[in-house]
């Protein structure tokens, strides 16, 4: 009954009746048109409704933070920090919905105290290196072709990045240098087999790629 | 009365909320949605610029989205004309596909794992297939043996077919599109 009453006291507004009536005296009496019952029942609706988005939102927010099947979750078992690993051939493999036509590897970096230095071998074929937040961002991408030749990299958190010198020697092209967004997160190192059969060789190829912390 | 009301309304909109986030991490991968016929690609998701969708659908399932840079995936579920891939039916996919380095077909079921077969085949790389005259391609999926480019679909229900081009010019994820730009998927024949 609370609802009802709610309303019952907000009518002296739409007495006055010399003016034709505003949106608002239309709107109280197209409530009052509905029988009492399922009157009772609107502002809740409303309420669950509005709530109900605010809930939906918050949780598709906190859902990176809050699963526990993310791919840095699925490889932590999987690959010690700053080392490289080779996926296991397809077949329902760690990661969902790879390209099983790829040889991958991945590398769960840690860069709290150093940075790493990522190195990939040249295939011989496509080959590119994708670098993910620990929350799964995509954050940065290179292909062997973009790269010019072996692909060499390092990766610095944002405070690393910004503790190196400003020396243009430095930063001269032969020392690719990425900033990672967050302190942990994952490598993965791709390398196409263009046939079945050359699989095994791609692989052994790959086994020479590194990801280690530099000194 | 009034505490009871108050009970019920949030515990509605707890379910309103949650109900809506879990058909959204189970059904979405992301808001930036790009139709091709029956494709659908999501250039965003595998940016620095991915959605919230996208992030919390893969937080979900444990991908890691294949980034832009690096190639382009469109999914399709559904044929041309809409209906959905069925792994009983014969599925021919055909028409030219747009400039890449190199490109890789996929047969997975509706929940992204591959089709177990005897051959050991879930898809066909841009070296492997054989091309029409026009360079254009022509796929068969089929539960039994056909001429061709053929990927058996092991008579499972529902299909699904992953598109990925690596190394595309970036125009084709963002500017003017039309369906004309990937294969038509034509369901051929059902027992």
């Amino acid at each position: 009954m609370s609802f009802a009453s709610l309303f019952r006291r907000s009518r002296p507004a739409y007495r006055s009746t010399a003016r034709a009536p505003g949106p608002v005296e239309r709107l109280a009496a197209i409530f009052q048109a509905v029988p009492a019952a399922p009157r009772l029942l609107l502002l809740p609706l409303a309420m669950a409704l509005v709530l109900g988005g605010i809930v939906h939102l918050v949780s598709v927010l906190a859902m990176p933070r809050l699963a526990q099947a993310s791919a840095y979750q699925r490889l932590a078992a999987l690959a010690p920090s700053n080392r490289l690993v080779l996926l296991p051939e397809t077949g329902d493999g760690v990661l969902p919905m790879t390209d099983p036509a790829f040889v991958s590897a991945v590398c769960r970096y840690d860069l709290r105290e150093r940075p790493l230095k990522v190195r990939v071998p040249q295939t011989g074929d496509y080959t590119s290196v994708s670098f993910y937040t620990n929350r799964g961002l995509a954050f940065y991408a290179l292909n062997d072709q973009a790269a010019g030749r072996v692909i060499e990299l390092d990766l610095l958190s944002p405070a690393q990045r910004a503790a190196l010198p400003e020396d243009e020697e430095i930063t001269a092209a032969d020392r690719l240098v990425v900033e990672s967004p967050s302190t942990t997160g994952i490598v993965l190192i791709r390398a196409f087999a263009r046939y079945g059969d050359v699989r095994d060789a791609v692989r052994k190829q790959l086994e020479a790629a590194s990801c280690t912390a530099t000194q | 009365m009034r505490l009871v009301t108050l009970a019920t309304t949030l515990a509605a909109a707890a379910a309103i909320g949650l109900g809506a986030t879990y058909f959204a991490v189970t059904h979405s991968r992301g808001m930036d949605i790009v139709r091709l016929g029956a494709w659908q690609g999501w250039p965003r998701s595998g940016t620095t610029q991915a959605d919230p969708y996208a992030t919390a659908a893969f937080a979900r399932t444990g991908e890691l989205p294949l980034e832009l840079a690096d190639g382009l995936l469109f999914l399709a579920d559904h044929d041309t004309a809409g209906a959905p891939l069925d792994g009983r039916c014969d599925i021919r996919i055909s028409g030219p596909l747009p400039q890449s380095r190199l490109w890789t077909l996929t047969l997975t079921d509706d929940k992204g794992a591959l089709v177990p077969n005897a051959a050991q085949r879930h898809g066909f790389t841009s070296a492997e297939l054989v091309y029409e005259p026009d360079g254009s391609i022509n796929v068969a999926l089929s539960p039994r043996a056909r001429a061709g480019n053929w990927l058996p679909t092991g008579a499972r229900g529902r299909l699904q077919v992953a598109l990925r081009l690596y190394d595309a010019p970036f125009s084709f994820a963002s500017g003017a599109q039309d369906e004309g730009q990937l294969p038509r998927i034509v369901t051929e024949r059902c027992p």
